[in-house]
């Protein structure tokens, strides 16, 4: 069976902590089991593009800062550039 | 959730009274073996399972022969139970991949962590969580979808050659076993195991041929 060679990286456990989410809230709302949710944090899983929407829709997020082919950088380097840039 | 909230017929008429409830007897430390013993089976654990179950079939397969040698029917029956047992034991296996711990159960069904429900409650988690076990049937999201269709992926593939590789030493055995007086009957299920063996090699490029949708034209704008 055909196997994507390019991982999709994604924020979701990021997210989830910062918002106190559990994975089977997310995983109701979203309409999956909670096992897929970890699967999806853990890497070992590339959502299809209508589950990848509605978690970028869960968070109020647009889908590209949810999921990247490109591993994110942390938070708090962004955060920091983005300080640095207004000063 | 994993299992389904729908209830089959058999869960809502004898699940009910199938599992018994002993939840105030329990301790704190009989709980903690009880969730412990609720988290899915590790990686480890479950091809280890898998290795030991092949003696188990091969038992199995040895027990049928042995009927079958007694009796033709009694073949057929112990047959039937056997494959019966190893249904259902695919069938618990399915549930309890899709199973979810009874820590999520307890935020599922109580909106509450699982050490803060009181006894009765968390009786009633475990006991749903049995009865979902027997009877619940798996809702198979995107990802568990796309796990089954690997895991037949990789079963037929396994499956292919060594069907290739059984016909050919069914026709040696017909051919060229002590086989004298039956032998032209035994060339007949030869002839039939060849063709059911060929129907299940092309049996997906035919659905395929029948399923495939006509490949689109190029749009006019792009044409021209």
């Amino acid at each position: 069976m055909y196997k994507s060679t390019v991982s999709l990286h994604n924020r979701i456990a990021v997210l989830r902590a910062e918002r106190k989410l559990s994975r089977l809230t997310l995983a109701l709302s979203v309409g999956v089991n909670p096992q897929t949710i970890g699967f999806l944090e853990r890497g070992d899983y590339t959502p299809s593009l209508e589950l990848a929407f509605k978690i970028a829709e869960h968070f109020g997020l647009p889908v590209e800062a949810v999921f990247s082919p490109r591993p994110f950088r942390t938070l708090s380097e962004q955060v920091y550039e983005l300080h640095k840039r207004e000063a | 959730m994993a299992v389904n909230q729908e209830r089959s017929w058999l869960w809502k008429k004898i699940g009910f009274w199938f599992v018994p409830a002993k939840s105030e007897k329990l301790g704190p430390e009989e709980w903690a073996k009880v969730l412990k013993r609720s988290h899915p089976a590790k990686q480890r654990t479950r091809r280890l399972l898998t290795l030991s179950w092949l003696p188990v079939l091969a038992f199995e397969i040895g027990v049928n022969l042995r009927m079958v040698r007694l009796d033709p029917w009694a073949g057929l029956m112990s047959a039937a139970f056997l494959t019966l047992l190893l249904g259902l034991m695919v069938r618990a296996l399915r549930i309890g991949f899709a199973e979810v711990s009874l820590e999520d159960r307890a935020v599922m069904e109580y909106g509450a962590e699982f050490d803060a429900l009181k006894a009765k409650q968390r009786g009633e988690v475990f006991q749903r969580a049995v009865r979902d076990r027997i009877f619940g049937r798996v809702k198979i999201d995107e990802h568990e979808a796309v796990l089954r269709l690997r895991a037949q992926g990789a079963a037929y593939r396994l499956l292919a050659p060594a069907l290739v590789v059984f016909v050919t030493a069914y026709w040696a055995a017909c051919l060229f076993g002590p086989f004298e007086v039956t032998r032209s009957a035994l060339a007949v299920t030869a002839v039939v195991v060849t063709w059911l063996a060929a129907l299940v090699l092309a049996a997906p490029t035919m659905i395929r041929m029948w399923t495939q949708p006509d490949e689109p034209e190029e749009t006019a704008a792009v044409r021209e």
